[in-house]
């Protein structure tokens, strides 16, 4: 299961332009989308779940497009989706998790985990009814599946979501910023569920929170203002940068002055006193030493534009 | 500052909205709309200015109920926004005051609903002034008018409106919940109004309706004058005070409620379930969250968890249900669904019992009575039930908007399946809330009838009627208002257009639509009764339906192809999407959609203007007017008068045809020869005419319908001719307005006169109404001459000498007037010949059905014969015939022996098909619909007025009716005559209370509220008038004067005027016959109830009692009189009183003391009387014999004894 996402362009009709050429490919496994609020991953996301139309290719340009590769064990289940044209085949294979949803508060979290496996296809009672009592479980809800989704808190509405998405196994699985709003603990749980799906499925989770991606996803994009600015492993990336960060622990006051002479790349308050990261592939001198890179220096770095993945922009 | 501050943000945030603009231009066209239909239609009937006050508060009402249907939101968004969208927390904790956040907010509101209820009197202005506009009927511009109608009526509107419309919505924390506040008051004010009305009750309606439906429009009605309806401006006091004070009292104290109940404070979610366990003080525990938890990884769960789900025909079918359930579910437990579900199904047990009646007498309540109460057509806008569509438009935008509005859209939206089962899911939803309202409203008619204890349930019959045919009335128009709310994908806008559409469809006319099938969801209507069943009413409401039903898919498909799912909204997008839904099946759909909606348009408009005429108003405008233009000329032309008639009519019920041959005698009762007649064959039917001589054609207009032969030979003075005619009478296809019900199995009646051809040019063919006429440069015309005008006043013809055979279907029975001469089989048809022994009408009234007949005899003593009286019903009909015939036998024996012989030898009665309770006199004739034989009054001898007696002897009275001139005041010679005739044969026959309780029974404000100015009687042409105030001044006077005097007076006026050829009498003959006979002392009473419009104030002040002796009292009576007359422009007179009063004094038990007239005159006065008991209570007039405009205070109780 490969997905591709080739020249794919979207502007509002107030001008915004949420998407601007994106091109990338999503194989099996959890893939993380990187990037600040509002850089275009909810578009994007919505994109890949059916909800939303690209701006149609210009005239001469290549063709723009989303393929989703079926590669399935049978040679018979192999086969091409067009995402945007086939949207109901896309969406027998889909699970997703938007990034702000609401439930029938009145509505018992298994009746209405059921009314949605009806709308997902599932029409025999009995492997219903075995589907919702899994997914409950799974996702921990089973002890108050009798409750009124009502009176459940963030986190447990936050997995009803996933219940809702996991149904019918999806191949192509979008989860658009879920741990947000969700306490360290929930977060932790959620994580979990998403990693044993990433085996056989495409998993596409956006988030802006850097720890998401480095703690699951194998592979990773960093986007802002609708551009694609590193497409990248996440391991890869944070050994790319190894020798390139350098770190300084100074006084606020110094601050604007080591950013005009370096290319600093964050700046972070510990113990009351201000840690300045800067980018740079030989030492800069000045007391700074060398960092071990983490992947939120690779974040901060590509925003920054000191990398990316696109050729000739490579610094 | 800060209320200004709060205030301002949410009136300019609103005022940005489009739905307000939109709001505004709907009222302004609709405001538009109506002045220049309604008010001028209503201009054009009663000659009266189309920017008078009244024309402009009855538009001003109007408006203000399309206002409340669609403006709730207003109200609704400002008090529940900020919970609605989440952002209350914000709100709330700035520091502001309940009273600067609710006031400044309330205050928007009020203002910018005062400023959509300006635009309706900006849409009257505009309606009048605005070129299209008859100059004629434009008065002059008086601000005051529109002033008084937007402060008295549309400011307290919008107050009450916005009261509670913005605690209900706060309270429930969602827009849309103002609705709830537009509903209730919506139904108070016309559904329950309308309810009251038909009770008699329009003094509760007046207090009850909060708009003012009723105490504007039904009460000035007709309370005011033209003249007043012209002139006079609305003024706050009485009725409109007292209601306005009330319902501002009521908003006040709503506000107050939602004021206190209103907290800054989070939101908990609580339901029904949830306050009821809260009452109970049952503590659910809080819901926990597992503990952490390592996630279960069996391989069970696992196996389940990744089952494929199946995609087939099955699993949408399946998905389609689940969304129906839900739809249905979520409607049915919400406000609205608890209205639709419980609250009128249980109204409907009482209203259904309430309305088992007519005129207060008790109806049989059997299954097509019920059925009369809970059917209606969607158009019928005056229906009660016209709540149904509005509540449906209500669900309709609630199941498009549940998943988007639970924020559930996005991952529904990214569920698999076509969109097909999700729009068909939701419709199916509604569907299921239609059949569990029929249903439960079926239970609540059986339910009805179990409590007024009867049993035969005709559970086929219900099933059919509610399922066969009211469903599918509401379910076209559901499809449509969820079409709407699909399409134009904005709540607020959806439930605006939706609203608009079912306005459309009920009063298409004023839209300019007039045809069945430009009128969405329309059709003929059908019928049921006892008798004929459905008869040939179904089958064109079908078709139309089948027409409206391929429509309905055709919206289906465009409301699928346009159906938003995902985030993309634009419509240029949505168009996109559609072109790539249309294919495979949908598009073969669309085609057959557009086919169907084309070959069922084509094959109905074949029906109804190809093989029928299809007639718009105007075109038949048209036609009159160019009958007067062409042939008014004729009008005076010197014509032979119809001697005699004999037909041979051939009935053919089961196809709906009938063929009339007939010869007329015409005799020449002029002065000069005659050698011309004009002929007008009947409309709709095949004529063709020959004389006895020869003849030839000189003027032969067939479409107009108008024809001169020239006669070879000159018809001589007192000479007659023979005129032969043979008339077709068949229907082609079916009509616009369904299929013409003169001829079924099982109940055909027709009045052969209308379809056999008449003689001369007909006056009755010409346009009446004052601008029609003008429209066309014809000279105005009375509707009916003046009293005065003794042109107008023709002379008696002596009758026609009738004779009929009528031949119907084997099983059939045919009735003619006359008595049955002889009657025959032949090949297979059923012969009847009916003969008339003495001249009757013009009304030659046939029926044929399968009768049961029941014969009688009464004998003519002074006449020495005997009268045949026969009873042709419809079998199970036998309730009344006792009744009937009791009644009859009565008043033939009373009115012969007082007024004059009986003229035939024969009477025949018959029941015809309809669910109506009326009967209708005709010579030697009458006939009443089937529900007449459902009246169950009590049985006699109980308290209780036994109303079908009295109305057969009303209109056995009519056989005595005088020939009279069609000038004013003729109502009045027929109807209070008659009344009076029957009054006096209920006292006679069945004692003095029982003709109380008729008295009691007349004087009731329905169905003829009374009216106080206007016309004197003698020029009377109301209902109000000639069915009621005629017979009780005729009452009054046989109470003063003795009814000897007055029968004589009558005997006399009959006897005269009976006699061929003398003048037709008027009111002015029975004046001065009543004159004659009444002493001196009484002539100015009979002045005071003819000539003039008079009341008389009179009212007992206070009683005091002394004891005189052992057995003696003596009472000392305070009271008050004060005689008023009106005249016909509302101008009111007090004048001097002396007049002739009762007084009469009660003792225990309410025993008679005491009852005489004393002479009392204007202003205060005292009586002292002396009566042998203990005197208890007094009144003044006590029998109602003068009329007083306020009855209740002329009776007042004793004052504690005084002991002498």
């Amino acid at each position: 299961m490969t997905l591709t996402i080739s020249n794919i362009s979207k502007t509002y009709p107030n001008g915004v332009q949420a998407l601007k050429n994106v091109t990338l490919t999503i194989p099996n496994g959890m893939y993380g989308l990187l990037g600040p609020n509002g850089a275009g991953k909810s578009t994007l996301m919505r994109m890949l779940a059916t909800l939303q139309e690209p701006d149609p290719s210009p005239a001469g340009q290549p063709g723009s497009g989303i393929l989703l590769f079926a590669s399935g064990g049978s040679s018979a289940s192999a086969r091409t989706i067009d995402v945007l044209k086939e949207k109901d085949e896309v969406r027998k294979t889909l699970g997703y998790l938007p990034q702000e949803f609401g439930v029938y508060p009145k509505a018992k979290a298994e009746d209405l985990l059921d009314h949605f496996a009806i709308l997902k296809g599932f029409s025999n009672r009995k492997s219903r009814q075995e589907v919702v009592d899994a997914l409950l479980k799974k996702t921990n809800l089973w002890h108050v599946r009798r409750q009124r989704l009502g009176g459940y808190s963030g986190g447990m509405r936050q997995r009803f979501g996933v219940a809702v998405a996991l149904l019918g196994s999806p191949k192509l699985l979008i989860v658009d910023e879920p741990t947000a709003g969700l306490d360290p603990a929930e977060r932790v749980r959620f994580l979990n569920l998403l990693s044993e799906l990433g085996e056989s499925s495409v998993v596409l989770l956006s988030t802006h929170i850097v720890e998401d991606v480095s703690e699951l996803c194998s592979r990773m994009a960093i986007i802002n203002k609708g551009e694609i600015l590193l497409e990248t492993q996440p391991l890869t990336a944070i050994r790319d940068l190894r020798g390139k960060i350098w770190r300084l622990i100074i006084d606020r006051s110094s601050l604007s002055r080591i950013e005009s002479n370096h290319r600093v790349i964050s700046t972070k308050l510990f113990a009351g006193q201000t840690v300045v990261r800067v980018f740079s592939p030989e030492n800069p001198g000045n007391g700074f030493e060398v960092a071990e890179p983490d992947l939120e220096d690779v974040y901060f770095a590509t925003m920054a534009g000191h990398i990316s993945s696109r050729p000739g922009q490579m610094i | 500052m800060k209320l200004r501050e709060i205030f301002r943000f949410e009136f300019m945030y609103q005022i940005r909205q489009v739905w307000t603009w939109l709001f505004f231009a709907a009222l302004l066209v609709f405001s538009f709309l109506m002045t220049r239909d309604g008010s001028l239609a209503e201009a054009l009937h009663d000659d009266f200015f189309v920017n008078s006050p009244f024309a402009i508060a009855k538009t001003t009402i109007a408006g203000n109920l399309i206002w409340l249907l669609i403006t709730a939101v207003i109200a609704g968004e400002a008090a529940s926004r900020d919970v609605a969208t989440r952002m209350h927390p914000l709100v709330y904790t700035a520091p502001i005051s309940r009273l600067q956040y609710l006031g400044g907010r309330f205050l928007a509101t009020l203002a910018l609903n005062a400023l959509m209820l300006l635009v309706v009197q900006i849409g009257i202005i505009l309606g009048v002034y605005l070129p299209g506009m008859d100059p004629e009927v434009i008065g002059p511009f008086r601000p005051a008018a529109f002033l008084t109608a937007f402060a008295f009526l549309s400011l307290p509107n919008a107050f009450i409106a916005t009261a509670l419309q913005f605690t209900i919505a706060s309270g429930a924390g969602r827009p849309m919940a103002a609705y709830l506040g537009s509903m209730i008051l919506f139904f108070m004010s016309y559904i329950l109004g309308l309810i009251l009305l038909f009770n008699g009750r329009q003094d509760l309606a007046n207090i009850l309706d909060p708009v003012g439906v009723h105490f504007i429009l039904s009460e000035l009605s007709h309370l005011w004058t033209t003249t007043e309806k012209n002139y006079r401006l609305l003024t706050l006091d009485g009725i409109v005070l007292t209601n306005r004070m009330l319902w501002s009292g009521v908003a006040i104290v709503f506000m107050f409620i939602g004021y206190f109940r209103f907290q800054f404070r989070h939101r908990v979610l609580a339901d029904l379930g949830d306050q009821l366990l809260k009452m109970m003080r049952i503590r659910k525990g809080p819901i926990h969250d597992a503990e952490l938890a390592i996630i279960p990884t069996d391989a069970a769960t696992r196996i389940a968890a990744e089952a494929e789900p199946a995609f087939s025909l099955s699993s949408e079918l399946r998905k389609t249900g689940a969304i129906a359930w839900s739809s249905f579910a979520s409607s049915a437990t919400s406000w609205a669904g608890i209205a639709m579900l419980v609250v009128i199904p249980l109204m409907c047990i009482p209203v259904i019992i309430d309305q088992m009646e007519s005129n207060g007498v008790p109806l049989l309540p059997t299954t097509v009575q019920v059925l009369t109460e809970i059917t209606t057509a969607l158009s019928s806008e005056t229906s009660r039930w016209v709540i149904i569509p509005l509540l449906m438009i209500f669900f309709a935008g609630e199941v498009v908007w549940k998943e988007r509005e639970a924020g559930l859209g996005e991952i529904t939206d990214a569920m698999p399946g076509s969109e097909w089962s999700v729009l068909l899911g939701k419709f199916f939803g509604l569907t299921f809330i239609l059949i569990a309202y029929l249903s439960l409203t079926i239970c609540a008619g059986i339910a009805a009838q179990a409590i007024l204890g009867y049993d035969y349930f005709e559970i086929g019959l219900y099933l059919t009627t509610m399922f066969g045919l009211q469903l599918p009335e509401y379910l076209l128009f559901t499809l449509l208002a969820l079409a709407i709310h699909v399409v134009v994908n904005q709540k607020y806008i959806g439930h605006l257009l939706a609203v608009i559409a079912y306005v459309m469809i009920a009063l298409a006319p004023m839209f300019g639509l007039e045809h069945n099938l430009l009128i969405f969801g329309a059709g003929p209507a059908w019928s049921y009764t006892d008798m004929r069943g459905f008869g040939n009413s179904v089958m064109p409401w079908l078709w139309f339906k089948l027409y409206w039903t391929a429509w309905c898919l055709l919206i289906a498909i465009a409301a699928y192809l346009l159906w938003v799912r995902g985030k993309e909204t634009n419509f240029s997008v949505r168009l996109r999407a559609g072109r790539n839904r249309l294919k495979g099946v949908t598009r073969v759909m669309c085609v057959i959609a557009v086919t169907l909606v084309l070959s069922l348009g084509a094959f109905i408009f074949y029906n109804t203007n190809i093989l029928n005429d299809y007639q718009t108003d105007g075109d038949i405008k048209a036609m009159r007017a160019r009958y007067e233009i062409l042939y008014g000329k004729y009008a005076a032309m010197d014509q032979p008068r119809l001697y005699g008639t004999k037909l041979n009519i051939d009935i053919h019920p089961s196809i709906a045809q009938a063929r009339i041959k007939g010869v007329y005698t015409l005799l020449n009762k002029g002065r000069e020869p005659i050698d011309t007649i004009a002929i007008s064959p009947a409309h709709g039917v095949q004529t063709k005419v020959s004389f006895s001589q020869m003849s030839t054609a000189l003027v032969s207009d067939d479409e107009l319908g108008f024809y001169i032969y020239k006669l070879e030979q000159p018809l001589h003075v007192n000479d007659s001719i023979h005129l032969m005619f043979d008339v077709s009478v068949e229907q082609r296809g079916f009509r616009e307005n369904g299929l013409d019900n003169s001829i079924v199995e099982n109940g055909s009646q027709f009045n052969a006169a209308n379809w056999c051809p008449s003689i001369g040019y007909q006056r009755s063919g010409e346009l009446m109404e004052v601008a029609d006429r003008r429209e066309y440069n014809l000279t105005p015309r009375p509707i009916i001459p003046s009293l005065y005008d003794s042109q107008a006043i023709g002379k008696y013809s002596g009758g026609i000498r009738f004779e009929a055979i009528v031949s119907t279907e084997q099983e059939e029975t045919a009735v003619a007037p006359g008595l049955l001469h002889k009657q025959w089989s032949d090949n297979g048809r059923s012969y009847f010949h009916y003969i008339a022994d003495a001249p009757i009408g013009g009304e030659w009234s046939i029926f044929s059905a399968q009768y049961a007949t029941r014969n009688s005899h009464w004998y003519d003593s002074a006449q020495n014969r005997s009268v045949a009286i026969q009873i042709f019903h419809h079998p199970p009909h036998t309730a009344n015939l006792e009744r009937m015939t009791t009644s009859i036998n009565a008043s033939l024996a009373y009115y012969t022996k007082e007024f004059g012989p009986y003229k035939h030898g024969h009477l025949t009665l018959v029941e015809h098909p309809g669910n109506g309770t009326g009967m209708h006199a005709d010579a030697s004739m009458i006939s009443f619909s089937e529900g007449f034989s459902l009246w169950v009054p009590s049985k006699e001898g109980s308290r209780s007025l036994d109303l079908p007696y009295a109305i057969t002897s009303h209109e056995m009275a009519h056989q005595w009716t005088l020939p009279y001139a069609s000038v004013e005041g003729a109502p009045v010679m027929s109807e209070s005559l008659a009344w009076y005739y029957g009054l006096k044969a209920v006292q006679h026959s069945r004692g003095e209370s029982e003709l109380h309780r008729l008295l009691g029974f007349m004087r009731q404000p329905y169905p003829y509220p009374p009216i106080r100015r206007g016309e004197p009687l003698l020029r009377g042409l109301d209902p109000y008038l000639s069915y009621r105030r005629g017979p009780f001044a005729l009452y009054t006077l046989s109470e003063y004067a003795g009814d000897e005097k007055v029968n004589e007076a009558l005997k006399n006026l009959l006897a005269k005027h009976r006699i061929e050829n003398t003048p037709l009498a008027t009111t002015l003959d029975l004046y001065n016959e009543l004159k004659t006979v009444t002493p001196d002392t009484l002539q100015s009473l009979l002045h005071d109830l003819f000539q003039v419009n008079t009341y008389w104030e009179l009212r007992t002040k206070r009683m005091s009692v002394s004891k005189t002796g052992s057995r003696r009292w003596r009472v000392m009576l305070d009271i008050e009189a004060e005689k008023v007359v009106d005249d016909s422009t509302g101008v009111e007179t007090t004048i001097p009183m002396r007049d002739f009063v009762e007084i009469g004094i009660y003792g225990e038990d309410g025993n008679v003391l005491y009852l005489k007239k004393h002479l009392v005159n204007s202003g205060e006065q005292q009586l002292t009387i002396h009566v042998n008991e203990k005197p208890l209570r007094a009144r003044i007039d006590p029998r109602h014999l003068l009329i007083d405009i306020n009855p209740d205070d002329n009776i007042v109780d004793a004052a504690s004894l005084q002991q002498e």
